[in-house]
């Protein structure tokens, strides 16, 4: 090296050095907000999109809900999605735990209380059992388009539900019921309030809802 | 030496897979198909040539004892820049890649190029490793993709030519050590020739 | 100046010897295989003769052609590791995923190392592993035997795969030991496994430590958590009656390549292979740890071999 390791070269070098660069990332990091904001909520569009009917604009909102068996408070990310000013419906992410870790559901419903379809945000099955979840043309993905939870129940077929599950697959399939029955009690939650707010009372978030285990 | 040796080394005598074993972690790990093997071996090639570029610009001026940190900063600002512009322009792969964009800061090929041949050579030449380097890595990337998506999951760069599933085992952690391994001995065979 | 030669044991040191040691495992494990076509039908023939005929065929053409000496084929250990991957998966398995299973066992985890005598991992358990992790359906297909004499066949969980699922019923132990059960061949024929066991005793082929550690392992292991929790583990019976370890213990632990050579490291063997077994069946994520847990400690035999030296000649 021709410049001699002192004090003052060391700093200026190290300075100078991390000016630099962060001057130029600051300029690329406002030249690619943009289209980076746009990327996302394309993404979040699409995957919305996926579970409900056609929409203009989802909006995402947070709540919470009392989790039956642990009695902590569970955080929830929704997404309301309107047309022409009316309600299309809510997309809810339900993560629970599967086999292989965290499962994450994407859960959409109409106003009427039935799912309108679901899909996998986060999966971490095993391939060719449980990650047949994650397959949206699978039968077990299928049973879910237009299920109705006031009518049928949520649990899997070997306890007495009306859910067929994966092939040797059960814990995933039980996971992914349970995912969805969670989404349940927050659509009927946020149903009821946006209900109650139509007509100006306000209730707390119900637990049990109107689907039996 | 030769301008176009240079370039050449890269791919064959001196390819970072297969004969130097550098960059393990992401050949393994992000190697499921081709295209995201492709895509890897891409990202990683312009941030190699960016940072040996201002690397040889920059190594006369910087004391010895501030090197390391000097071009580590230089190689994650471009990391950075990276990540932008895919977030940006191709966020489904940025999603696929996920964890290990970030992680090309540390692919020991990156430093080690830059501190075995840039920060001792000139521009033009530092350029011409990096992308011979890069391209090295690039191919055989999507070589170890290729192969394990064909034989993981049947298809090739996304056209499928079997119904179902392929053999798992490839398109998971063992199957990419048994196609390394393998390759390697190819790849070492062929070289000798 | 002659070239002093050294490598590491154990020295193959000719052809007849390991031979006559690899017909005997085959003369053992005949009444497992007859107990399993009896009980599965002709389809097992097809999948034991499917298995044999690769793994032996594999092995000719990589000998002669790739590695250009004599073929080994004729110290019959290709012949074992096709027998014992066939009794280790389902009978409904198509033979070409069979057929896949042996190329692995034979090609990689045998002749990629240099051949018998070299390899670290027992060939058949690899083979079986890749099958299990390659094509997770088709692996864990179990169907209840049809026989010979055709009994209705039912699909269903073997005992090991509904006690991970948590819906195991009443045990019939009975049941277990003559093979009225669902699981692969291995599994099923307990006594028939046994016979063979004691016949390569006698015939001094094996040692018993390791087999026996194993066994005594898992019975201690399984009798200190059922204590404890009867209603979420298994009991010991149940334990040394499933899965495949009767099999693993008795033929594949035991193979002489890739188990330790002295008493002690055998039995450190047992220990930890039995051990596993255990930990795997209670806490892991698969229904069934007897494979995984012998190619664990299969990668720990040359440690072992290198603290547990066998007595040398001449030496106190």
């Amino acid at each position: 090296m021709a410049v001699k390791s002192n004090l003052l070269n060391m700093s200026l070098m190290l300075t100078l050095t991390c000016l630099v660069c962060s001057a130029i990332l600051g300029g690329a990091y406002v030249i690619t907000k943009d289209p980076i904001d746009a990327a996302k909520a394309a993404k979040t569009n699409k995957a919305v999109s996926a579970v409900l009917p056609l929409f203009d604009d989802a909006q995402k909102g947070e709540t919470a809900l009392r989790d039956e068996a642990s009695g902590e408070e569970k955080p929830y990310v929704y997404y309301k999605a309107v047309k022409d000013d009316e309600l299309v419906g809510y997309a809810i992410e339900s993560s629970v735990s599967g086999f292989g870790g965290e499962l994450k559901v994407l859960v959409g419903f109409t106003p009427d209380g039935k799912i309108f379809d679901t899909d996998v945000l986060v999966n971490n099955e095993t391939p060719g059992l449980g990650a047949k979840c994650a397959e949206s043309e699978s039968v077990f993905r299928r049973q879910w388009k237009g299920f109705d939870p006031k009518v049928k129940m949520l649990s899997v077929k070997k306890e007495g539900g009306d859910i067929d599950a994966i092939t040797a697959s059960t814990i995933t399939s039980k996971a992914y019921t349970q995912a969805v029955y969670n989404a349940v009690q927050v659509f009927d939650a946020l149903n009821g309030e946006a209900a109650d707010a139509a007509t100006g009372v306000s209730v707390h978030p119900k637990e049990g809802g109107q689907s039996n285990e | 030496m030769s301008k176009l040796k240079l370039l050449t080394d890269g791919f064959i005598k001196n390819n970072p897979t297969f004969v130097l074993l550098l960059g393990m972690c992401p050949t393994l790990a992000t190697t499921t198909s081709a295209v995201n093997g492709l895509s890897m071996g891409l990202a990683t090639l312009f941030v190699l040539v960016l940072s040996n570029i201002v690397i040889s610009l920059i190594a006369p001026v910087t004391p010895d004892k501030v090197h390391i940190p000097v071009y580590i900063v230089v190689i994650a600002s471009f990391v950075t820049l990276l990540q932008f512009i895919m977030q940006a322009y191709t966020p489904s792969m940025y999603e696929t890649l996920g964890l290990f964009i970030p992680l090309i800061v540390v692919n020991c090929i990156v430093l080690g190029r830059a501190e075995a041949f840039a920060s001792k050579n000139g521009v033009w030449a530092s350029t011409l490793d990096g992308i011979g380097v890069g391209l090295g890595f690039t191919l055989s990337l999507t070589v170890l993709g290729a192969v394990r998506e064909m034989l993981g999951s049947g298809s090739i760069f996304g056209w499928k030519f079997i119904t179902g599933d392929g053999m798992l085992a490839f398109v998971m952690a063992p199957g990419a050590f048994l196609c390394l391994g393998y390759l390697m001995v190819l790849f070492n065979k062929i070289a000798k020739k | 100046m002659r070239k002093l030669i050294v490598s590491p044991s154990p020295h193959i040191h000719s052809k007849d010897s390991t031979r006559s040691l690899m017909l005997d495992v085959v003369i053992a494990l005949i009444p497992a295989v007859i107990c399993s076509v009896v009980f599965y039908g002709w389809r097992e023939l097809l999948l034991l003769g499917v298995s044999v005929a690769t793994c032996v065929l594999l092995e000719w053409a990589v000998t002669r052609f790739l590695m250009k000496k004599p073929s080994t084929i004729g110290d019959l250990s290709a012949v074992i590791t096709g027998i014992l991957l066939a009794l280790n998966v389902p009978y409904t398995l198509p033979w070409w995923i069979l057929v896949i299973g042996a190329v692995v066992a034979v090609g990689v985890a045998k002749l990629s190392f240099g051949g018998i005598g070299q390899n670290v991992f027992n060939p058949a358990i690899v083979g079986r592993v890749f099958l299990l992790v390659s094509y997770p359906s088709q692996m864990t297909h179990w169907e209840q035997p049809q026989g010979l004499f055709g009994v209705d066949a039912i699909t269903g969980a073997t005992p090991l795969g509904a006690a991970k699922e948590g819906t195991l019923g009443q045990i019939d132990y009975a049941d277990m030991l003559f093979a009225n059960i669902g699981g692969s061949a291995g599994e099923v024929c307990a006594i028939a496994l046994l016979i063979g066991f004691v016949y390569l005793l006698c015939r001094r082929v094996i040692k018993p430590w390791i087999t026996l550690s194993i066994f005594a392992t898992v019975a201690l292991t399984a009798l200190i958590f059922w204590g404890v929790n009867p209603e979420r583990f298994t009991d010991p019976l149940f334990n040394l009656l499933t899965g495949g370890l009767i099999l693993g213990a008795c033929f594949m632990a035991t193979d002489y390549v890739t188990s330790p050579m002295s008493v002690w490291g055998g039995v450190i063997f047992g220990i930890g292979i039995g051990f596993l077994t255990m930990m795997i069946r209670y806490f892991g994520s698969y229904p069934e740890g007897v494979s995984f847990a012998i190619l664990i400690m299969n990668a720990f035999v040359p440690l072992l071999n290198r603290w547990f030296h066998q007595k040398k000649f001449g030496r106190k």
